[in-house]
């Protein structure tokens, strides 16, 4: 079928001179224009935002193992756009250069760079001040920035930490690691009959020794969302602080800190179009200026005596080191390319693929899917794990790679503690991005029907 | 070519071990054939195999011959999915591995699936392997393993290069990174092989203690049916007991060997299974699955903590391989305590 096809373009006509984050109209206003043809062409229907934007990412145009590769992997890390590819290629290219200290051309090009990086992503989940942006590796670093360096301070003996069992191992082990260290507890919230973390329990359980509460946003295993401004409502009125593990909705929604409210927030970069190696933690200012410092060495000090130090206020008190500017502006040359589609945009899509992939995973004979049934009030990621009786995951990732080209991951998907309470060793994942289609779908749930009846032929 | 540089490093093990007089046992070490090219060797020059390839693999007819047939099969299947099924009829005509042998020791790490692989000597000093696994397709792999490796002598076993794996042509095999779990389960297969034999030359040395665990498969199903009575004696102890009449026959064998091979100045075994007496594991035994020992001895001077309980557990290997489900051990030097 032909349809219009509008490539969605590279933005170079961003000006760097850009002084606060809250002008986002001014860097937005290029991409109304493209955003208006694209909203067109998907509202008549011509065509969809994965056909549309599939384009721009090369390494989705392969064969592997004899078949067109299908990926859905995206949970794991997503794929980049050609106009963050060329954004790395570039910095290397016309102005490498160490930032924040030099004098020179190149220089000041990429520290300017770098901090419109930041405020890139200020504004991308509406922090109030690019200060709020610390520059971190991944999220996993920044959460445990937080358990180091606000963990270590504030937690007293017996003070409670609460959790849920279905997070990141990354957001378990270091409040494991600081609570031995200080002495407070970690309490975690089961699932309730839905196969979500359960709301109400978790209400209860805050009290005034609550002094955390650490919850993902978007589940990666179960597809769950947790009504994050009601958790931090409750948080709030005992003078508990939330830190919400924001990797698997910032790149799938308008996540919006301030509306939110919460206290700190993480994200990497690889999961949302950027490039690896870097990520971010959104800390609100009255926070991190309490905070000592995480890593010691250049860049987060004020002075330096051979006796002691003092250091720089945040962000910088916070970034030891050179970073890693090159990823920093690919971050933010992702940021610009989402942006420019629109996360509401992207959100919308994804729901629908979400529902598509349940409804036609359910087809499938013994498949047991986690997670909550997608309803009206519920809303699922487009991300399923499940099991099929009688056959282990991992043949089925195995063979459905190796036969068809279907990228799907196997394992515990970094949930332990998940996994033991849904009463299982592994499971199967497939978890799609924007840039996926209702064909990749049906791709993967034929090839999935193929595996099943290859293994059961063999009973 | 994949590079295993990981692979003779868990042979250190054996030097504590050799034996002067049988330095020529094991000197096959350094005049192996196996081949690794970025290891700088002091061996003379690898072989080269006919092939001109520039990969250096180890020439088939090195291997066991029954892991040449399973190879010549393989290469003989050209369709990747006939490959699987082949594979998968390995698997599904394997041997069931007894729960009691899915212990941690016989855990094969990096895999995502669960597999488990039991390594004993037969009578003739051949090693035999039995394996199980929760994905179909892993199975299919160990019982590859197995059927190539069991009823084989260890040396032979040792000089498997794990290369082979390219000839089958099973993709999923190939990757050297710490997730391969093919290139695991044979690593662990050949390091079990390694300490059965270390354990039963020590063993023919004094008399008696070389026991070929063939008799002990043989004793285990006589153990359980002693289960009652040791399980009362097990439970009949309230901890810590130097008092020997305390200990069961598992517990005083535990004792005897540890004397005998670390002339230890303190020695505390401590049976400790009823603290664990719900677990899966411990059905099945003789009711002595958990120790906690204590041991002060010469012998560990020199040695870093990992090295000291590898000693330890290759002492026990036969009471690992028959029920003794885990140790909890205190191994110091004599120095390290008088420091106090």
């Amino acid at each position: 079928m032909e349809g219009l096809v509008v490539k969605l373009p590279s933005f170079p006509f961003l000006s760097p001179n850009i002084s606060s984050s809250s002008s986002s109209s001014t860097f937005r206003l290029g991409f109304r224009r493209f955003s208006a043809s694209i909203s067109a062409a998907v509202n008549e229907g011509f065509v969809s935002l994965g056909q549309l934007t599939r384009p721009d990412f090369p390494i989705l145009h392969q064969e592997v193992n004899g078949s067109k590769l299908v990926y859905l992997d995206n949970a794991a890390t997503s794929q980049k756009p050609t106009a963050v590819l060329k954004s790395l290629q570039n910095y290397y290219e016309a102005y490498n250069s160490n930032v924040h200290r030099g004098i020179h051309y190149l220089s000041a090009k990429a520290t300017d760079e770098y901090e419109l990086a930041r405020k890139k992503v200020a504004a991308f989940i509406n922090a109030s001040d690019s200060a709020e942006i610390v520059f971190t590796r991944n999220a996993t670093e920044a959460i445990n920035l937080v358990a180091y360096s606000w963990g270590l301070s504030n937690l007293k003996p017996r003070d409670e930490i609460i959790l849920t069992i279905a997070e990141h191992h990354s957001a378990i082990v270091p409040w494991q690691i600081v609570a031995q260290k200080t002495g407070a507890i970690l309490k975690f919230v089961s699932l309730d009959e839905n196969e979500v973390p359960d709301v109400e329990k978790l209400r209860e359980m805050i009290s005034t020794s609550t002094k955390l509460v650490v919850v993902h946003h978007v589940s990666n295993v179960l597809g769950s969302v947790l009504p994050i401004e009601d958790i931090v409502i409750w948080a709030h009125a005992v003078g508990a602080k939330v830190l919400v593990d924001a990797c698997q909705s910032v790149p799938h929604m308008v996540v919006d800190v301030q509306g939110l409210d919460a206290d700190f927030l993480v994200a990497s970069s690889h999961k949302m179009c950027g490039p690896t190696g870097i990520g971010f933690l959104f800390g609100k200012s009255n926070l991190l200026l309490t905070m000592p410092p995480f890593l010691g060495g250049g860049e987060m000090i004020s002075d330096v005596f051979l006796d002691h130090s003092t250091y720089a206020e945040p962000p910088s008190r916070f970034e030891a080191g050179t970073p890693a500017i090159g990823e920093a502006i690919g971050l933010g040359a992702a940021i610009d390319y989402l942006s420019g589609i629109g996360m509401q945009k992207i959100h919308d899509y994804e729901m629908e693929l979400a529902n598509y992939l349940y409804e036609k995973l359910c087809s499938v004979p013994n498949i047991r899917i986690y997670g909550p049934k997608p309803s009206d009030d519920i809303h699922r990621a487009a991300l399923c794990s499940f099991n099929i009786e009688n056959i282990h995951p991992t043949d089925i990732a195995t063979f459905l790679d190796q036969q068809h080209g279907v990228a799907i991951r196997s394992g515990h998907h970094c949930a332990q503690p998940l996994h033991r309470r849904l009463g299982v060793n592994a499971s199967a994942r497939a978890s799609l991005h924007f840039y996926n289609t209702e064909e990749d779908v049906d791709n993967f749930i034929q090839s999935l029907n193929d595996t099943v009846s290859f293994f059961n032929s063999f009973k | 070519m994949a590079s295993y540089s990981k692979f003779p490093i868990c042979f250190h093990l054996s030097k504590p071990f050799l034996s002067p007089s049988k330095p020529s046992k094991f000197s096959f070490f350094h005049n192996t054939s196996i081949s690794f090219q970025n290891i700088p060797t002091k061996s003379p020059p690898p072989l080269q195999s006919s092939s001109s390839s520039s990969t250096q693999l180890q020439p088939i007819e090195e291997l066991p011959p029954k892991l040449q047939e399973i190879i010549k099969l393989f290469q003989s299947v050209e369709e990747p999915k006939a490959k699987y099924e082949q594979l998968m009829f390995y698997g599904k005509n394997l041997n069931p591995l007894d729960t009691q042998f899915k212990t941690k020791e016989n855990k094969v790490e990096g895999c995502v699936s669960q597999v488990w692989v039991r390594a004993y000597l037969d009578k003739d000093k051949n090693v035999v392997y039995q394996a199980d696994s929760d994905s179909v397709l892993t199975k299919g792999l160990a019982a590859l393993l197995v059927n190539g490796l069991s009823g084989r002598p260890v040396q032979e076993v040792l000089r498997v290069s794990p290369d082979f794996a390219v000839l089958l042509g099973l993709q999923q095999s190939l990757t050297p990174s710490r997730n391969n779990g093919f290139l695991n389960m044979l690593k662990l297969m050949q390091r079990k092989a390694l300490e059965l034999l270390i354990e039963a030359e020590k063993g023919s040395e004094s008399s008696g203690n070389g026991q070929i665990v063939n008799d002990n498969s043989e004793n285990t199903s006589l153990d359980s049916k002693v289960d009652e009575n040791s399980g009362a004696v097990a439970s009949s102890q309230n901890g810590s007991e130097e008092n020997s009449s305390g200990l069961g026959s598992r517990g005083m064998r535990i004792k005897e060997k540890l004397e005998r091979e670390l002339s230890p100045i303190e020695l505390e075994v401590e049976d400790v299974s009823y603290q664990h007496a719900g677990h899966a594991g411990v059905r099945g035994s003789d009711g002595e699955t958990h120790f906690n020992l204590r041991i002060v001895s010469k012998e560990f001077e020199g040695k870093s903590l990992v090295k000291r309980h590898r000693l330890v557990y290759s002492l026990l290997d036969e009471e690992l391989q028959s029920g003794l489900h885990a140790l909890s051990i205190v191994a110091k030097t004599p120095s390290e305590v008088e420091a106090k």
